[in-house]
């Protein structure tokens, strides 16, 4: 008898995301039992209780999906679930907190691609503004797009957390190779002058960009906005633009939408849910394999 | 069209063990279902909920498993679920808190053997320790061995109140002859050893509970069976796929024997799958515990 594909997927929040539930059985996981509320401390006896019970072959049928709220611990789970596979007894492991890192790798994505058609550039060297930026979505954008070359500088209310923020994502997320930089939101006219791509990553409902500022921001190219939900984060791009030109930028600038920005966010999410399925050699995937994959996506699809 | 096979899985912690769900589907159940910090007296209408819904083919193709660490809980769960039956209305329930009652099986089994055809004794004959005596894989071997006839001690590494109260309390529930004792020390174990002819280890992985230096002191042991499978062993000079080689350090105990962590496993997963194909294949609800899986370890080994 064939052995079913299964999926553990662990969360520390009390339930885990429908969202996620929905992918990963339609990815092809025939099961997807949940673990919630689960510590850090518990990642351990959970992956090894997986991973002995059944045979090497079977365990190219198991995964292990890490779900919860929070970007640091999701990557610290996902390094503990690595350190606790006992070779050959081991699974792939995907970690996705909030759907935080494919939303990010599809946000980043989309905009290295109208960068590449529209403006024939790149990141590499890009100033860009990550509005909003303290959050999961936030943060994992600005690390992409930093290990992709952009200078980044995540804007809050509060620069102090802001700074934290920062200091996170190069230190922790980074491996100290990237340089994010902080700015208060009180400063961002003056910081939007010189900035060529902005990301707005805020609540949903709060306008992060002005049609004011869209005003000044004489030498941005591309605005990307996750908030679904009006009023837009950034004034003059909707939920379903995808390359379209921002009434009243003077640069020509082209607004990216959420629902642009979760076609690709799902097309990453599924293809890393495919990998696992049946992968020779465990895999352990986070943002910076949502991202290489969203790009993939991106560019059979051009 | 068929109706697919339920697993309803009972636990009294906040999440089940991965190994079982595991189990469970490799065994063959199509769905299984959660439920997590479950306490003792919703296990009555959960199981009526469980019964009623399905139809008397349905029932067929529904099982309730119990998990846990608690043992007495645990059991206190399936009697609590069997009174809940209302015929023909009834469904298999299988109950083994942290895999404890499979892997207590299988150990007193594969020892069970090997003092037969090493040894030609049996359990009766015999006096036995259960080092890591109070943790549930222990106490469940201890009741085991106590009930199969030997004269059976859970050994505490710290305190012998803590062995003797364990042992009392599940005497009292099981019928068994438990005593309690306690090991600090290499000296206290040389003692304990004097007059064992068993020794079962289910001590923490990674703690050895043998030394050399007390193996060296035994003289009537026969058989050592080891749960522990990362190093160093619960055993010095047991290998993980010992099932009755010689114990190297045993040098005054002639003809004494191990079984290592990976013979005991591949027992008790074995016995996990054949326990839960039973729930899927039998015609009349089964109640499976350890008693019921001692007795399908026997026949495996």
């Amino acid at each position: 008898m064939e052995k079913p594909f299964i999926l553990h997927m662990l969360t520390t929040a009390k339930n885990l995301s429908p969202f996620d539930v929905n992918m990963a059985l339609d990815a092809g996981w025939v099961t997807a039992l949940p673990y919630i509320n689960v510590e850090p401390s518990e990642v351990q006896g959970l992956v090894q209780d997986a991973i002995f019970s059944r045979s090497t072959k079977n365990l190219k049928k198991t995964g292990i999906f890490i779900g919860g709220r929070d970007t640091k611990q999701a990557m610290d789970m996902l390094k503990t679930a690595k350190r606790s596979m006992v070779p050959p007894f081991e699974v792939s492991v995907f970690a996705d907190p909030s759907g935080a890192f494919t939303t990010a790798a599809g946000m980043v994505a989309a905009v290295e691609h109208e960068l590449i058609t529209k403006f024939n550039t790149t990141l590499e060297g890009k100033n860009i503004l990550a509005l909003g930026g303290t959050g999961p979505v936030g943060q994992v954008a600005a690390v992409i797009a930093a290990q992709a070359g952009a200078n980044v500088r995540i804007i809050g209310r509060q620069l102090e957390k802001a700074q934290n923020v920062a200091d996170l994502c190069n230190n922790e997320f980074g491996d100290g190779k990237i340089a994010i930089t902080a700015g208060a939101d009180a400063d961002k006219s003056e910081y939007i002058k010189t900035a060529d791509v902005v990301f707005a990553t805020g609540a949903a409902g709060i306008e992060l960009l002005s049609a004011e500022l869209v005003a000044i921001a004489s030498q941005l190219k591309v605005a990307a906005d996750v908030n679904a939900v009006p009023p837009a984060g950034i004034a003059g791009v909707d939920a379903f633009h995808n390359g379209t030109p921002i009434e009243g930028s003077p640069s020509g600038a082209l607004g990216i939408g959420a629902l642009a920005i979760g076609n690709i966010k799902y097309q990453a999410q599924n293809l890393l849910l495919k990998s696992m399925l049946n992968a020779e050699k465990p895999i352990f995937l986070h943002f910076e394999h949502a991202f290489s994959v969203a790009r993939d996506y991106i560019k059979t699809k051009a | 069209m068929e109706k697919r096979s339920i697993l309803h899985m009972l636990d009294p912690m906040p999440n089940n063990s991965p190994f079982d769900v595991n189990m469970a589907l490799d065994a063959g159940f199509d769905v299984l279902m959660p439920y997590s910090n479950v306490k003792l007296d919703s296990v009555y209408g959960l199981t009526q909920d469980a019964i009623f819904s399905r139809g008397p083919a349905g029932v067929k193709r529904t099982g309730l498993f119990i998990g846990g660490r608690d043992l007495g809980l645990a059991m206190d769960m399936l009697n609590a679920s069997r009174q809940a039956m209302v015929p023909p209305f009834e469904i298999s329930v299988f109950t083994d808190p942290s895999g404890a009652f499979t892997t207590a099986a299988a150990l007193v089994a594969c020892v069970e053997k090997e003092l037969k055809t090493r040894h030609g004794k049996e359990l009766k004959d015999c006096k036995a320790l259960v080092f890591g005596g109070t943790g549930p894989v222990g106490i469940a071997t201890g009741v085991i061995a106590s009930l199969a006839g030997a004269k059976t001690a859970l050994v505490d590494h710290l305190s012998s109140d803590t062995a003797e109260d364990v042992a009392k309390a599940y005497n009292r529930r099981f019928a068994a002859t438990l005593t309690g004792a306690c090991a600090r020390s290499d000296a206290e174990k040389v003692e304990l050893l004097k007059d064992a002819d068993i020794v079962f280890c289910t001590a923490k992985a990674g703690i050895q509970v043998l030394s050399a230096a007390v193996l060296k002191d035994t003289t009537r042991l026969k058989v050592a069976g080891d749960v522990n499978a990362v190093p160093p062993l619960g055993i010095e000079g047991i290998k993980l796929n010992d099932l009755g080689e010689p114990l190297l350090h045993a040098v005054s105990a002639p003809g004494a024997v191990g079984v290592g962590a990976l013979a005991v496993g591949n027992v008790k997963y074995r016995l996990q799958h054949t326990m839960l194909r039973m729930m899927l294949e039998t015609d009349h609800p089964l109640y499976l515990d350890f008693r019921a899986a001692f007795d399908k370890a026997r026949e495996i080994v």
